[in-house]
């Protein structure tokens, strides 16, 4: 997404050389670069996580905070179901066009997308669980992300940094009482435990999707586009698949070129066998380096922080 | 002045120090580069590493900008097509500058210049092209004066560009290398640096015509191997803080045929072939 400007020798380089099924970086047309991700860096939001993805410490980095905040039901609101904010930023440091308001509009495109892949039944989030009493209070999660560098693939980065912040979300015990007043009414009230080590995790985030975005490059489609590859890439296609291999989101961008349809469905095929394949890395490594944490148990924990690089 | 009394004399050379930290209060030492003073302490103003010389003492940075010398190699990407001239991004603090007249035109070194190329400049160069080039001179505000008045200078095909970190590559005779895995390589001092398909110099000479053209040769599947490699194994130098010479890249190169291209760029591979590179040119020394 950002305007690298490549001469056209560069340009015709690229899109001879995907077409032949060499890379410049030597990486196959659906190979990811290295995806490293720490989670609860940031003590004071409920649960955070940085991911990036690049090669040798350069690359796409993004930063999510989730904080979580208790509101009062308002009537129009579901009544049982508590709700997820979203919130992205491109900061102006990542890219020259996102100076002042260079990136108000790919913040406006990112947010909504997030929102989509998030909000609702597919994004396997229980949202009856973050209500704590029916038509009177319930959880708001904030989900705010910084986009601190960008090296193509923002999107996948955004995902993956938000799933594993999700993750690693934690609220606090919320303790509901009924209470009968003079004139029998029942009351529900609740309480919320201040005990920092009182935390219940967030339920069904390992249900959340991952993205996986296909750029068209020439005649063929490869798998996280480089800098170089955005800046000839002419049709996008990012589709969200959850781990119970459904498809949750698509989105198409790219103002240059359609997608032949016969396209399409080798691309969602494509798509779920790579969300597979990098899931269950993930859950892997994810699950190695939990225990190598709680093995370490006489340190004082500032929250889990760990990197996890597949 | 002995060096053995003052023990913080000792303490100074070779020693990392991030902006801010005090290097020494002695009075007999002069204040270089990277460096402020206040009250009597000599402070560092950069991350660096400290060096002394005699009574010298500077603070060389780790990360700094380029700044151009005459005489200089460099590849550079146009910018702008302004009034007979066109603004050249170098990697530096300013744009250089390429001066209608200081290119070669098409068709001899010794047609004059006219109105129609002029009018024409893109036909030359456009926005987005990189160029190898040398610097002349300066201008009056700092801006380097660039020139491709030879043949070996001028427009890059039929390859790719790797950017690099402007100290890593060292100012030596030549700058523009042929390995011997048919992959050409140009090493600006500026940090870009172009790797790209080998075509001979007689092949050149003989288009003299086509020395503005766009169009790449045909590059095999090999071919675009050899430079995926070569290009990967500058990155990871580059990300390893390792000087990028002729040398140091037919070492990484060779050390790097036991693995896969992309390999090369994760990072446990990087790391042993960059030890690997080190420990070889520390041999060679």
């Amino acid at each position: 997404m950002t305007s690298l400007i490549l001469s056209p020798a560069e340009q015709d380089y690229i899109i001879r050389g995907v077409e032949s099924g060499f890379r410049a970086d030597g990486r196959g047309s659906l190979d990811r670069r290295e995806v490293s991700l720490r989670t609860g860096m940031i003590s004071q939001a409920n649960g955070s996580a940085r991911c990036r993805i690049g090669n040798l410490g350069v690359g796409t980095d993004v930063l999510v905070g989730v904080k979580a905040e208790v509101n009062s039901w308002t009537p129009g609101e579901p009544e049982d179901l508590g709700s997820i904010v979203c919130n992205v930023e491109c900061s102006p440091s990542a890219a020259q066009e996102f100076e002042g308001r260079g990136a108000e509009e790919i913040n406006v495109e990112l947010t909504q997308l997030l929102d989509r892949i998030l909000n609702g039944p597919q994004s396997g989030l229980d949202l009856k669980k973050l209500c704590i009493i029916p038509k009177q209070a319930y959880w708001v999660l904030h989900i705010d992300a910084l986009v601190l560098d960008v090296k193509g693939s923002i999107v996948d980065t955004l995902v993956w940094a938000t799933r594993a912040a999700l993750m690693s979300t934690s609220l606090p015990r919320v303790v509901v009482e009924t209470i009968g007043d003079e004139m029998g009414n029942m009351q529900a009230e609740f309480d919320v435990v201040d005990d920092p080590e009182d935390l219940t995790p967030l339920e069904g985030a390992e249900n959340l999707p991952i993205s996986v975005t296909f750029s068209q490059i020439g005649k063929r489609y490869v798998v996280d586009a480089s800098e170089q590859e955005e800046a000839v890439t002419q049709a996008k296609l990012t589709v969200a698949v959850s781990p119970v291999m459904e498809i949750c989101a698509i989105q198409k961008g790219g103002m240059f070129r359609g997608f032949p349809p016969s396209l399409l469905a080798e691309i969602l095929e494509t798509a779920q066998r790579i969300a597979r394949e990098e899931l269950t890395r993930f859950d892997v490594h994810y699950a190695q380096a939990k225990s190598h944490l709680s093995s370490q148990a006489d340190e004082p924990s500032t929250g889990s922080t760990f990197l996890v690089q597949f | 002045m002995e060096i053995d009394e003052a023990p913080q004399k000792v303490d100074i050379a070779a020693r990392i120090v991030t902006p801010g930290t005090a290097i020494t209060n002695d009075p007999a030492f002069m204040r270089g580069h990277g460096t402020f003073s206040e009250h009597d302490t000599i402070y560092s103003s950069v991350a660096g590493v400290v060096e002394r010389i005699n009574k010298l003492v500077s603070v060389r940075p780790l990360k700094q900008r380029y700044s151009g010398e005459i005489g200089d190699i460099i590849v550079g990407r146009i910018t702008e097509v302004a009034s007979k001239r066109w603004r050249v991004d170098v990697n530096s603090r300013q744009d250089g500058v390429l001066l209608l007249s200081s290119i070669n035109l098409p068709g001899g070194i010794q047609r004059r210049k006219s109105e129609s190329d002029e009018l024409q400049m893109r036909t030359f160069f456009a926005e987005g092209d990189l160029v190898f080039a040398e610097v002349q001179s300066y201008f009056a505000d700092g801006a380097l004066s660039l020139h491709t008045r030879s043949i070996q200078y001028g427009k890059l095909r039929n390859g790719t560009l790797v950017t690099a970190f402007p100290q890593l590559v060292p100012r030596s005779r030549s700058h523009f290398h042929t390995l011997s895995c048919g992959v050409d390589v140009v090493l600006g001092v500026n940090g870009y640096i172009w790797v790209s398909k080998h075509v001979p110099a007689s092949k050149v000479e003989a288009n003299a015509e086509l020395i503005y053209s766009d169009k790449n040769e045909p590059i095999s599947d090999d071919e675009r191997e050899a430079i995926a490699r070569v290009a990967n194994c500058i990155q990871l130098l580059n990300r390893l803080y390792v000087k990028i010479t002729d040398m140091s890249i037919i070492f990484a190169y060779e050390a790097s045929l036991v693995h896969s291209v992309k390999e090369l760029l994760t990072h446990d591979v990087a790391v042993e072939l960059a030890q690997n590179v080190m420990a070889r040119l520390e041999q060679q020394a």
